[in-house]
């Protein structure tokens, strides 16, 4: 049983209070890290709604972060407005081009789409970001540095702020996240599922396709975007190489690995993309029984590779939607045999 | 007053004229039955009506207003809600969500609303709920509410299609094929509810079906299509004796045409011309197939258990039996698709129980699954090659196109784009090239229309005539046991009852016993001299049928078969003749 609005606000509630003292005894890079997870966790979540709730594959997901990141960077660094303006652009930026990419997804479907999807991800990471024509906007290859900004007191230059700015993304994502199970439990949810099991019912029975498909590619965007736009407060900088067409391709392999139809599977993602790198980075080297070894950050993706075929084997639903049917049954027997045990009584 | 004028319509696709100027009026109220063969043309018709597919010429009016550009959601929230042949319910929803959906689309509900849980929102849901269950609860689907969609079986998903189009509150119902795979019982079912879904939600339908009995039953007023074209249109009891219609739909040379005992519905009657006298199989042949004690299921559940059978070779056995009784699973567990749970299955002496199914295969043992198993896109030749594989010689399709000279007039087609019936002759040509020692055949007729389905148990004739045996499950209990030379009647997942078919044709109570265990509410539903696909049912085979066993007494009935150890049927009778005396 789904729990009701009250329900859920309580769980999110209690979520934010359970994750928010978490990085409060960290390092700076680790404090960096789980900062940047949450940016990530925003873009899983978008890729949840897109592909888990209405079928849609895109592999531009990351395209449309770092279009909320550079126009946030831009608003803030060149106009040198208020960060909470270069956040609303930067949102409203990714959901007119995800509304743009959903145009095409109105004809196709599965593996060409995804192809499409992925030729725009090359384009904007080729000819956008790191072409020297947009140069004068994007920086080119090397971006540029976002300084002497703030958000609310948040000074985006100096990494002791990292801390709050953890709290106010999480704060944001949760917000986000409550949103979409909502949606999902409610009649803009179920028109997405329909057209995500069946097109053609779905348009037979009322539910205006065009409408909700490019709908469902606007929202994926603007969430998507939403946390690019954190990202110059964040890192201090813009550049094209978190948002080039490998991070997209990742963001949809970690979405499958933890669960692509759940919402809490985009925080354990978001987790994974940014911690295990560099965990991995900074333990993965030294000796064992006098023979060195070093597990660098190209072991990232042959790990993910390896976890994703052992998922699709032993966990079809993803980490996240596997476990929690699995704990929710357990738990169901456990109170049918208290049950038992009282009318023996 | 005519709700639905269609005027006109004319589609192709690419050389094939689906419509040629096809001209139809319903009017309010009116139940409008559309009939003929197979690729006549009549889901492009439904297709054209409900939007999904743009009509090359033709005027579509609904309620005077031309549908030309309007688009399908927009013509389902006007009042035009349809159903499909192949189910398209949204499988990971449940059934009270499957509802919802269309009920959504005809208010005004705004996302931003939903997702904050505004009070406007929080209403809707509950109207739209409460709404749904009333739905539900009218087409006796209460406890299905909160189930999976796609966890049901098809027979219930067909109801709950027509749950979820009501619940777009219509005015003009599609109804594609609702009775497909649904057994003579559950059919009788479906025309007492399409009786009440129009009383008590005044609406309108269109119906295909090849069902005749229920299309003839059910409807006021029946147009027949043949390739495409308007072929006669008339009252039923007007349709039923036209000479044109009764020639397109069963093939005039092949079958001669009878009238039903009492002349009533559905009085087409498939001659039985290849009733030849059995021919015995010489006794103290050693069985070519042998099945004991086998048990198989999916998952938690057990779908079959101690199921005794054997096949001699040249024999051609029959497992007839009710929905669900474990037919389909008995022929997979065999083959080797599903994998035995207990008991063993030797085929030509040899012990084949748990093999690979390809293993199997190579042996003889040729199995054609429920939906024929083939693949859309190759040519029917490279179909037929591919059974070389199995064998390791290369094979001559010449022997495949003798028997099936259809099949070489399109031996370059791809399979996908035949008819069901071609499709068919497809999977039974592969089998045969592969030179089998056994064929098993699942459903068959599923879906075909008569003139082919009566070709296709002649196939089986020929088949025999080869020294091929055949295991055979049947929905169609009279045209299987014509062509068999023995039966296994299912029950509850193992074998009821053993019987040649010859003493199954004259007792049918043996047979109608098994199929005792669905109640039924319609008892004056009768008089049906033949039912789906013209094939003969026996009148007092339908008023045992037709009988209403509340699920006490069932439950008494099962408890006392199992201390004696005989078939529930079996006791049901007894019970019943006692009565009568």
């Amino acid at each position: 049983m789904m729990p009701g609005h009250l329900g859920r606000l309580l769980i999110a509630v209690v979520a934010f209070l359970a994750l928010a003292w978490i990085p409060i005894g960290f390092d700076v890079g680790l404090k960096f890290d789980a900062a940047l997870s949450l940016v990530w966790a925003f873009a899983i979540l978008s890729v949840v709604l897109l592909t888990g709730y209405v079928g849609q594959v895109s592999l531009c997901q990351a395209t449309f972060a770092g279009v909320g990141a550079y126009a946030a960077g831009m608003i803030v660094n060149t106009f040198h407005a208020g960060y909470v303006v270069g956040i609303i652009v930067g949102v409203i930026a990714a959901f007119a081009l995800g509304v743009l990419v959903g145009l095409p997804a109105l004809r196709l479907r599965g593996i060409t789409l995804a192809i499409v999807t992925l030729g725009i991800a090359l384009v904007f990471d080729k000819y956008v970001f790191q072409d020297h024509i947009f140069d004068w906007f994007t920086g080119g290859t090397g971006g540029w540095r976002v300084e002497g900004t703030n958000l609310l007191g948040l000074r985006a230059d100096s990494s002791s702020h990292l801390l709050a700015a953890y709290e106010v993304l999480l704060a944001l994502f949760i917000l986000t996240a409550l949103l979409m199970v909502n949606i999902h439990q409610s009649g803009a949810g179920r028109r997405f599922r329909a057209i995500r099991d069946s097109e053609l019912a779905a348009a037979t029975m009322g539910v205006n396709v065009t409408r909700y498909k490019l709908l469902a590619f606007g929202l994926s965007a603007a969430i998507a975007g939403l946390g690019g736009s954190f990202y110059p407060l964040v890192a201090g900088s813009v550049s094209p190489q978190p948002f080039w067409v490998f991070t997209s391709l990742q963001l949809a392999a970690i979405a499958v690995l933890m669960g692509v139809r759940h919402v809490p599977a985009a925080a354990l993602g978001g987790f994974f993309m940014a911690f295990i790198p560099d965990i991995l980075t900074r333990y993965g080297h030294g000796s064992f029984h006098g023979r060195v070894y070093d597990i660098s950050y190209d072991w990232f993706s042959l790990a993910l590779g390896v976890l994703l075929v052992a998922q699709l084997i032993l966990l079809p639903d993803g980490a996240w939607g596997d476990i929690h049917s699995r704990a929710a049954k357990t738990w169901a027997q456990v109170r049918m045999r208290g049950n038992k045990q009282v009318s023996v009584a | 007053m005519t709700m639905l004028r269609v005027r006109d319509v004319y589609v192709r696709f690419g050389g094939v004229v689906a419509l040629d100027r096809v001209s139809i009026d319903l009017n309010r109220g009116e139940i409008l039955g559309l009939i003929g063969p197979n690729g006549a043309g009549k889901t492009t018709l439904f297709n054209c009506i409900s939007g999904v597919l743009q009509p090359d010429a033709g005027k579509i009016i609904f309620e005077g207003r031309s549908l030309r550009f309007v688009p399908p959601h927009e013509r389902a929230r006007r009042g035009i809600a349809r159903t499909f042949q192949n189910l398209q319910l949204w499988g990971s929803m449940t059934v009270l969500e499957n509802l919802s959906v269309p009920m959504d689309a005809l208010g005004r509900r705004s996302t931003l609303g939903d997702a904050v849980g505004s009070p406007p929102s929080e209403y809707a849901e509950r109207a739209t709920i409460e709404r749904a269950r009333a739905i539900l609860h009218v087409l006796d689907l209460d406890h299905h509410a909160h189930t999976l969609a796609g966890d049901l079986p098809a027979g219930i998903q067909r109801r709950v299609e027509i749950a979820r189009a009501l619940a777009m509150r219509p005015k003009l119902l599609l109804l594609d094929e609702p009775a497909a795979g649904l057994d003579a019982n559950e059919t009788l079912r479906l025309a007492y509810l399409l009786h009440t879904v129009r009383d008590r939600f005044h609406v309108s339908m269109l119906l295909v079906d090849h069902d005749m009995s229920l299309v003839m039953r059910v409807s006021d007023y029946v147009y027949v299509l043949d390739f495409g074209k308007l072929l006669s249109r008339g009252r039923p009891t007007e349709i039923r004796n036209d000479k044109k219609v009764i020639a397109a739909y069963l093939g005039e040379p092949a079958a001669e045409t009878a009238v039903g005992a009492n002349g009533d519905a559905g009085a087409v009657v498939l001659a039985t011309d290849h009733q030849e006298p059995i021919r015995a199989v010489p006794a103290g042949n050693a069985p070519l197939l042998e099945v004991k004690n086998l048990a198989a299921g999916y998952g938690p559940l057990e779908v079959i258990r101690d199921v005794n059978l054997y096949v001699k070779p040249g024999e051609i056995v029959a497992c007839i039996g009710p929905n669900g009784a474990g037919k389909t699973t008995t022929l997979r567990a065999i083959s080797g698709v599903v994998k035995p749970r207990a008991g063993h299955v030797m085929f030509g002496g040899r012990d084949i129980t748990g093999r690979a199914p390809e293993r199997i295969a190579a042996l003889g043992l040729a199995h054609i699954p429920e939906g024929r198993g083939l693949f859309p896109r190759m040519s029917v030749e490279d179909t037929l090659l591919l059974a070389s594989d199995n064998t390791g010689t290369r094979v001559n399709p010449r022997v495949a196109y003798d028997a099936f000279p259809r099949l070489h007039q399109r031996r370059w087609q791809a399979v996908g784009t035949l008819s069901g019936g071609e499709q068919q002759m497809v999977a039974i040509a592969r089998a045969l090239l592969a030179q089998p020692k056994l064929v098993m055949v699942d459903e068959m007729s599923q879906g075909l229309a008569p003139t082919i389905v009566q070709q296709l148990f002649e196939m089986l004739s020929v088949l025999r005539q080869k020294g091929i045996a055949v295991l055979l499950v049947e929905q169609f209990v009279e045209s299987a046991l014509d062509v068999a030379d023995r039966a296994y009647i299912f029950e509850h997942g193992t074998v009821g009852h053993e019987a040649p078919a010859a003493e199954l044709r004259t007792d049918r109570k043996l047979i109608s016993g098994s199929y005792l265990g669905s109640a039924i509410d319609d008892t004056a539903a009768v008089p049906v001299a033949a039912n789906s696909n013209g094939h003969r049912v026996d009148v007092e085979l339908m008023e045992v049928l037709a009988l209403k066993v509340p699920p006490a007494v069932k439950r008494a009935i099962e408890e006392r078969a199992e201390k004696e150890g005989r078939p529930a049927g079996a006791i049901a009778l007894e019970l019943l003749e006692g009565n009568r005396k």
